[in-house]
């Protein structure tokens, strides 16, 4: 790795331990997602003193910080992080191949695989395993942790650092009779968006809003789109007609109703997933749509409720390798500092821009490129997320 | 939400040889309809070398049959070396049975796949061709040359020859765009820029004289022979400045123009200093009068993607990865104007024939009209489903309204995507002057807003770089047509006096013709026209009837 990248930053290699590439490379993607980082980083940073209200999860984090502090790096220290949110044992074996000094290594996250099987029965197999729902998974799961730690700690007022309460703006997000007090964590903040559900009911003209939470935005795709396509078909106008009528609350009846989805607020970090597995009803099994979807590395959300061109940046695609569903590989492109490397498993190579074009898909069915863009992330130019 | 696309692709997919089933081969317009008439393509085990490495470009060179003084063997010994060709291109051809009969099959291009193996003749609309010989080259005539892969092809527009009458291989590096000079006095008329930053000039009557498969009698620019050789980067457009008398811009990866003379020695030493500011625009001249570059012009951080000049020489564009369009005054070197995408890479421009407009295309899938007169982006064009890679004005339209009124000009522009579509387009001054959203035809029925914000109107200064308009503040066009004309993404297009040329990323090239063009060859039966498109519309390059229009 040459000279172009901060002294700080490292790029490690993920060992693959059997069909393990979904999780590596969507752990990737995440590391390189900068304030999803340092979120993670300053979590630790301000849970390290407190008392031991729950020894496993404590006990592990001193010893984490111990090891993270003196092999100074913070990517492994983002790692064994990582891996412990998730309840993972800390024992963790990892060996960083190369010298502390140098930008690149091996972490094998051999503990944190096991976890993840153990935890949820979906990943136990061997089988080939989908990168959007570990994704899917491994937000929810460090929701989940955070929420119970939050709860834990209101009920504890010893605390030295209580969650964060719910900005105002929020709060219509989660209005209809949420019973519990809901907590906007740093997970939240950077994944969160709201969708907001528009029906015209075409008898009365009422319209009805509802609103709904997104951590990621999983779209349909089409031969030869582009991902401004695909967004805009996922907002499209949608009528409401014959079996799938609408029940109107004014007119109190099922009507025929246009529906559309608006994004009310945009996530600071967009995911979007491409659906590229599709169920195929005359096949009885799952086809992969390897269709040429064009993303670029800039993207605006227009269709959005105050028309305010948010603007984002591409840093990472996570790339499905392959032709069909149940079987093939998972990659990754991140970008950092300006620079594209691709992660696969333990190799880390530095690649040029214009090479990511060559992830997009193919014009024809059969072709021999079966390396397609399946999750990619985009930051927000714009704003921030701080707090 | 996913609609009857599916169905589609799946159809469109089987054979990459035969002639794109589940595409139509005509598309209607008010003015009548375009039918694909030939197509070119090149031989296909070059489909998966190439495949992702280059995107096919394609130049029109129209051979003027006029001796080149500079070149005295090319003229005399025109009908000598026509022979050669010949065998050249039996040989590309495979040798098949070339001496089938001269069926030919008007414009409708439904039975073409099979009549494509008649080899003979350059029957077209437009050189309703003497040539009783063989040979598609007879010292003139109108010639597609397009890259793939390592290789030019050089077709003739006018033969229904659906394969190239000559093919030049590189071996080092891979062509990636060319431009062609039919003023150009010394006979170098082409222009070729490679994948490896080398740049070729050469003749292309000597090219097609020539029996070999190598490039022939060609100078060579920015070698690779020592360290100083100006730019290892990728060409991404080339262009012969319009009565430079043999000068030319050659545009690269890295953001940089360099500026050629022909008549210098390509080796001759040249440097330049260190760009000091990646993200300014800068020009360096070479320190030597013998220096070849002259000049290197730094454009922008990042590629340049494409290059245009207005048609007199005056102004060159210039599009980009940052997405900023810039338009140059060329002589002064001076950044006049330009302005931001809406998001992304701007891929591809082009001038309007007065100069007042430029049309550009890129990666937000959005056809911009950017007007030199308001210094602004004035419309975009919303209708792809992906990026646009090509974009042409029509020079040949003249609006059917434009007779005596003199009030609403209207212009004929025409784009090509990534979504395999060309797309037609009208822009009307009124429609600019009054910006009003235009219902597109599937869009949402309550959410369309015409509003504009205040600094809309404001004066741009000179010089300066407009950012990204909001999408409520710029006015949109629909287009008039959409057509799925090719498999693949499409890379680019050309407006003829007779037809439309699209071209796709993989080098198969469709031509369509416009209404009414070689009707009288045609012996379709199904075309019982009205009498409006019988009128002779060719001579005066005016194409199509004021009773199709609203």
């Amino acid at each position: 790795m040459g000279n172009q990248f901060p002294e700080g930053e490292r790029y490690f290699g993920l060992e693959n331990f059997g069909n393990t590439c979904y999780c590596n490379s969507v752990l990737q993607a995440l590391y390189f997602c900068v304030p999803f980082r340092e979120h993670l980083l300053d979590y630790y940073a301000n849970n390290k003193s407190t008392a031991d209200a729950d020894e496993n999860l404590l006990t592990c984090l001193a010893d984490l910080h111990h090891q993270s502090s003196s092999s100074s790096s913070s990517s492994s220290s983002f790692f064994f992080l990582f891996l412990h949110l998730s309840i993972i044992d800390l024992d963790i074996h990892i060996h960083i191949i190369s010298s502390q000094k140098k930008k690149t290594g091996i972490i094998a996250p051999k503990r944190f695989v096991q976890r993840l099987k153990k935890q949820n029965e979906l990943f136990r197999s061997y089988m080939h395993q989908d990168a959007h729902e570990f994704l899917n998974f491994l937000l929810n799961e460090l929701v989940d942790i955070l929420e119970k730690e939050a709860r834990a700690a209101k009920t504890d007022p010893e605390t030295s650092s209580p969650p964060e309460k719910i900005p105002n703006g929020l709060k219509n997000a989660h209005a209809n009779g949420v019973s519990k007090e809901p907590l906007v964590t740093w997970v939240h903040k950077n994944f969160q968006g709201i969708l907001t559900n528009e029906t015209r009911c075409l008898q009365c003209e009422t319209v009805t809003a509802r609103d709904e939470t997104f951590f990621d935005l999983s779209l349909d795709i089409e031969q030869n789109s582009s991902i401004t396509s695909c967004l805009k078909n996922f907002s499209s106008t949608e009528t409401l007609n014959a079996e799938d009528k609408f029940f109107c609350d004014k007119c109190c009846s099922l009507q025929e109703a246009q529906k559309r989805m608006k994004i009310k607020k945009p996530p600071h970090i967009l995911v979007i997933h491409l659906k590229r597995f599709k169920y195929m009803e005359h096949l009885g099994r799952y086809k992969k749509l390897s269709y040429r979807v064009v993303f670029p590395l800039e993207l605006k959300l227009s269709d959005t409720v105050e028309d305010s061109d948010i603007e984002y940046s591409l840093f990472a695609v996570v790339v499905h390798v392959g032709s069909g569903p149940n079987h093939g590989h998972y990659v990754s492109l991140v970008k950092s500092h300006n620079h594209w490397l691709f992660f696969d498993d333990e190799n880390v190579e530095m690649i040029d821009e214009s090479a990511v074009q060559t992830f997009f898909g193919s014009a024809q069915e059969y072709s021999s490129n079966t390396d397609h863009g399946y999750i990619l992330f985009y930051e927000s130019v714009n704003s921030t997320v701080k707090g | 939400m996913m609609n009857s696309s599916n169905g589609m692709i799946s159809t469109s997919s089987t054979s990459a040889n035969a002639q794109s089933p589940g595409l139509k081969t005509y598309f209607k317009t008010p003015e009548g309809r375009y039918k694909l008439h030939y197509e070119k393509t090149h031989p296909s085990g070059l489909l998966h070398y190439a495949h992702g490495k280059t995107v096919t470009q394609v130049t029109l060179a129209n051979l003027k049959d006029k001796p080149a003084p500079s070149t005295p063997t090319a003229s005399s010994s025109t009908f000598g070396s026509a022979s050669g060709v010949r065998s050249a291109a039996a040989r590309l051809l495979g040798g098949s049975n070339g001496s089938r009969a001269l069926s030919f099959v008007g414009g409708n291009g439904g039975s073409k796949s099979i009549g494509g193996n008649s080899k003979i003749g350059s029957l077209g609309a437009s050189t309703s061709s003497s040539s009783m010989i063989n040979s598609n080259f007879d010292g003139k005539g109108t010639y597609l040359i397009f890259n793939v892969g390592d290789a030019i092809f050089i077709s003739d527009l006018n033969s229904q020859d659906k394969d190239p009458i000559k093919s030049i291989h590189f071996s080092n590096s891979n062509p990636v765009c060319h431009a062609y000079d039919q003023d150009s006095k010394d006979g170098h008329d082409l222009l070729i820029g490679m994948s490896s930053g080398d740049v070729y000039t050469v003749s292309l009557r000597q090219q097609l004289q020539d029996v070999g498969k190598k490039i022939t009698g060609a100078q060579h620019y920015n070698k690779d022979v020592n360290e100083c050789f100006v730019s290892n980067s990728r060409c991404t457009g080339i262009a012969w400045v319009p009565g430079g008398d043999g000068t030319f811009v050659v545009a690269h990866a890295d953001g940089n123009l360099y500026v050629y003379e022909k008549s210098k020695d390509g080796a001759g030493d040249s440097s330049f200093p260190v760009i000091k500011d990646q993200t300014q625009f800068s020009v360096a001249h070479a320190r030597y009068s013998k220096s070849n570059p002259i000049a290197r012009w730094h454009i922008c951080q990042g590629s340049i993607n494409s290059i245009a000049f207005s048609n007199d020489g005056t102004y060159l564009a210039t599009v980009g990865r940052d997405g900023y369009l810039r338009v140059f005054d060329y002589s002064r070197e001076l950044l006049i104007c330009g302005g931001k995408s809406y998001y992304g890479a701007l891929l591809c421009c082009a001038w309007s024939m007065d100069g007042k407009y430029i049309l550009t295309g890129g990666e937000d899938d959005l056809v911009q009209v950017w007007s030199m007169e308001d210094r602004k982006v004035v419309a975009w064009g919303e209708g792809h489903n992906s990026w646009v890679s090509g974009v042409a004005f029509d020079s040949y339209w003249t609006s059917p309204n434009s007779d005596g009124t003199g009030e609403s000009i209207m212009y004929r522009f025409g784009s090509v995507g990534q979504d395999t579509q060309l797309l037609l387009w009208d822009l009307e001054m009124d429609e600019i002057v009054v910006p009003l959203r235009r219902c597109p035809p599937g869009g949402s029925p309550t959410f369309s807003t015409g509003s504009q914000s205040s600094h809309w109107d404001n004066a741009v200064p000179v010089g300066s770089l407009q950012p990204a308009p909001s999408m409520r503040d710029v006015p949109k066009l629909s287009p008039l047509v959409a057509h799925r004309v090719h498999t693949e993404p499409l890379s680019g297009l050309i407006f003829t006096q007779e037809s439309v040329l699209t071209v796709c990323r993989e080098g198969h090239i469709k031509i369509w013709m416009r209404p009414g063009v070689g009707e009288s060859q045609s012996s379709t039966s199904e075309t019982v026209l009205s009498s409006s498109l019988k009128e002779k519309p060719l001579l005066s390059g005016k194409v199509g009837s004021s009773s199709y229009k609203q």
